[in-house]
């Protein structure tokens, strides 16, 4: 076998490995285009090859001319192959200076066949002989056609492609590309070219030997698809990897969800798609899916607590506030379950919409703890209240006897003097106007004794402090009164805002306080006994009220234990009163402590928040 | 006239109460306060005091205290609003005319009162009566004096005129004169006499 055969050969076998990688490449990713082009390329160069090898071998100009006239075949598939690769592959070029070199290369192939004996000649007139590579080649010599001028021309408008799209990618940043694949097309087209035009115009005693060229080019073109496979062989791995350390970190994420029982979501507005894990599905009574519409969770939700969650969502959305709620959902079974949510939008990564994802638990058993719980605080302190009040009873019989007697008196006076013969009618109507007059003040006894004696739960609402101040001075007055002790609780700073709390529980904390001072000073000298409540506003959240005493103090040892349950230092004590008092005063959100003053005796002080104006509203 | 002195904090009950006893034809002086009331008490004043047992500052047994301690001891009359043991026996034992409550029935108030004025007048006329006795035996001269004292051991004129060392007629003529003086006509009278003046009149006993 001669040298040009098996170099023309394995040049075109070449070409057709090339193609028939760059083939199954795009078999696996129809989206590679560029490599099915280049595949076309890799053909057309295997195809001309063949071509080229048939003419150098040609023995007549017959055979020669025939072999010419077929090699436009390839040559036609190679070049527009690679003017449509050059443009995929560099994502650049002019379409329609691309579609006026298909067209053109079209009439080319067209007048190879009709006119001449093909593009290049119109007649073959011999064939001689050369040595090439140690063996005789076929050089033809013959009239040439006019209409190759076309196929030239053809040829720069695929230079104009090439380097234009080459501009393009350059200017993008893709410079390797540019260079490699322009300047690879442009080298070629420059060398063949010159070489078809010595051999045909200058009669250069050479054969045509441009299926090397192509080679060439394809090596450096299959080069530099074949570093885009190995990247993208790398990246793959790569991203294997990450995705099994990403799968890795969402084991874990849905163990620790799992072990704290706790649903995962995630909510994109604009796809209005909600994505959702298994168990977050199972608290919501949700079948067994990842994704699904808000409105199927909102369906869920028991109707008057929608209002709950549309709010916030919004403000989460919009303002990037934190998302916390809670609501009750409506299972299949008909069961009702707590669910307290909670989330966050975080800045989207680039290329990726805005969601708000969180978590959400079930919180029934806490729900029904926290009711169970604000539910025995209001049993105790009921309890603690009927107590309180049994203790200041004798002193609420003599508050409401007081105008009882003046009642009885009054009306029995008003009888006496109507039975006289002229009545005096201005007496017996100043009678009737204190008579209603201390009817008011025993029912105004009576009506604050009941209120504190009625079981009710916490109610918080803007408190005038001087309004507390005349309820409790009216229930504690005649205890004072009854124990000589004087009981100051009337001064009060103009500018005191109004507290946040319940009436009753206020009430029942205060006069608590004030008993155990008028124990405490019980056992003082007559003239010393003294109770004096002040109120003054702490800073810009608080309110303090304060029970002063001028008793013996707290011893220092015990200041630490008086707030337990059942420590008592009185005789007929429950110890209980308080322990409820600052209960009561820490489910308002304040404080109650004890201290001694500088000059002798207690003083408990309390602080309840300020009502703000959101409150009062 | 007697005058019922009523002693309240409460201006309301004060007005009420003065208005029944007014009605039922009392002379009735309101204080609002026991020491107010202390401060106008006149030494001859006849009537009573009703006063509240519970007041700021001085409550009502001190009242009582304050008041026994004058020369004008009015019966004291407590009004409660409520019916506390300890201070009713309290009160009692300090020799309180009467304890009600503030709602008790009229009757039982207004017999109250007309029993305080009744004891009031009993005691006043004792006081009076042995006032007058006082001053009878201030007449006499030490000497005088002397004799009666004798003479209410019940011994004769010549063992009183041994034992003063006079002669015994003197002993007859400083008889004559204090009979005379006192207004007596026998020695056993004589002896009644001067066993009243002896002792200061007691009040009368509460409990029967």
């Amino acid at each position: 076998m001669s040298w040009v055969t098996v170099i023309w050969s394995m040049c075109a076998a070449a070409c057709l490995t090339l193609a028939f990688v760059h083939a199954l490449v795009w078999a696996h990713d129809r989206a590679a285009r560029a490599s099915l082009l280049f595949a076309f390329v890799a053909v057309g160069a295997a195809g001309y090859a063949f071509c080229e090898l048939w003419l150098l071998q040609a023995r007549t100009p017959q055979e020669f001319a025939a072999a010419v006239r077929w090699a436009h075949v390839p040559l036609f598939v190679w070049l527009v192959s690679l003017a449509g690769f050059v443009c995929a592959y560099l994502r650049a070029g002019r379409a329609w200076l691309l579609w006026t070199l298909i067209g053109l290369r079209v009439v080319v192939l067209g007048l190879n066949f009709s006119t001449g004996q093909n593009l290049n000649f119109l007649e073959v007139t011999s064939i001689q002989q050369v040595p090439f590579l140690g063996e005789p080649v076929a050089m033809a010599s013959g009239v040439a056609n006019p209409a190759m001028l076309l196929g030239q021309f053809s040829a720069l408008l695929l230079l104009i492609l090439v380097v234009d799209a080459g501009i393009t990618a350059w200017r993008r940043g893709d410079r390797r590309r540019a260079l490699m694949v322009s300047g690879s097309v442009v080298a070629l087209l420059a060398a063949s070219t010159a070489e078809a035009n010595l051999i045909v115009w200058a009669g250069l005693q050479l054969p045509f030997t441009i299926s090397l060229f192509h080679l060439g080019m394809l090596a450096v073109m299959g080069f530099e698809l074949s570093r885009d496979v190995l990247r993208a062989s790398r990246l793959v791995r790569e991203l294997q990897a990450s995705e099994a350390s990403l799968r890795e970190s969402r084991q874990r994420m849905n163990l620790a969800a799992d072990a704290a029982d706790l649903g995962l979501w995630a909510w994109e507005p604009g796809a209005d798609d909600v994505w959702a894990t298994p168990r977050c599905c199972a608290l919501l009574g949700l079948p067994q899916r990842s994704h699904f519409a808000l409105a199927d969770f909102t369906d869920r939700v028991r109707p008057d607590d929608r209002e709950r969650i549309t709010q916030p969502l919004r403000r989460a959305l919009e303002e990037g506030q934190a998302y916390a709620v809670q609501y009750r959902v409506r299972l299949p079974s008909g069961a009702e379950r707590w669910i307290e949510a909670t989330g966050r939008v975080d800045e989207p990564e680039a290329g990726r919409a805005r969601r708000l994802q969180g978590v959400c638990a079930d919180i029934t058993e806490r729900r029904r703890a926290e009711k169970e719980t604000a539910r025995l605080r209001t049993e105790l302190a009921h309890a603690g209240r009927v107590s309180m009040m049994g203790q200041l009873a004798s002193a609420l019989a003599h508050e409401i006897n007081q105008p009882l007697g003046a009642i009885l008196r009054n009306a029995e006076a008003a009888e006496l003097f109507l039975q006289s013969d002229s009545p005096d009618l201005d007496e017996i109507r100043a009678i009737v106007a204190d008579i209603r007059h201390d009817d008011q003040r025993a029912a105004a006894v009576i009506d604050r004794m009941r209120a504190l004696l009625r079981r009710q739960a916490l109610q918080t609402r803007p408190l005038a402090v001087g309004e507390l101040f005349s309820d409790v001075r009216l229930l504690v007055r005649a205890d004072a009164a009854a124990r000589q002790t004087r009981l100051d609780l009337d001064e009060l700073p103009a500018d005191l805002p109004a507290v946040s709390g319940d009436r009753v529980h206020v009430q029942q904390v205060l006069i608590n306080l004030i008993v155990n001072a008028l124990d405490a000073v019980a056992g003082s000298a007559g003239s010393d006994r003294w109770v004096g409540v002040v109120a003054r506003r702490r800073d810009t959240r608080f309110v303090e009220i304060a029970v002063s005493d001028s008793g013996a103090g707290i011893p220092a040892e015990r200041l630490p234990q008086i707030f337990d349950p059942f420590f008592t230092t009185k005789a007929g004590g429950m110890g209980m009163g308080l322990t409820i008092s600052r209960t009561l005063v820490e489910a308002h959100g304040g404080q109650l402590w004890a201290d001694n003053r500088p000059g002798g005796g207690a003083v408990f002080t309390f602080s309840l928040p300020i009502a703000t104006a959101v409150a009062a509203a | 006239m007697p005058i019922v002195h009523l002693v309240d904090d409460d201006p309301s009950f004060l007005t009420a109460v003065s208005r029944l006893l007014k009605a039922s034809g009392y002379e009735v002086l309101p204080f609002t306060s026991a020491s107010a009331f202390l401060q106008q008490h006149g030494t001859d004043t006849a009537g009573c005091v009703v006063a509240d047992l519970q007041m700021p500052g001085l409550d009502g047994l001190g009242l009582q205290a304050a008041l026994a301690a004058t020369i004008n001891p009015l019966p004291v009359l407590f009004l409660t609003g409520e019916g506390d043991i300890t201070s009713t026996v309290r009160a009692m034992r300090s020799g309180a005319e009467d304890f009600l409550e503030k709602t008790a029935p009229k009757e039982a108030l207004l017999d109250a009162v007309q029993r305080a004025l009744a004891r009031d007048a009993r005691e006043r006329g004792a006081r009076c009566r042995h006032a007058a006795l006082r001053a009878r035996l201030e007449a006499l001269t030490q000497r005088e004096r002397e004799v009666l004292g004798h003479v209410v051991q019940g011994r004769l004129n010549k063992q009183i005129a041994a034992d003063l060392g006079i002669h015994e007629r003197t002993v007859k003529l400083h008889r004559t004169a204090i009979t005379t003086k006192l207004g007596v006509r026998s020695s056993a009278e004589l002896a009644r006499l001067v066993q009243q003046a002896g002792a200061a009149p007691q009040p009368e006993p509460t409990f029967p």
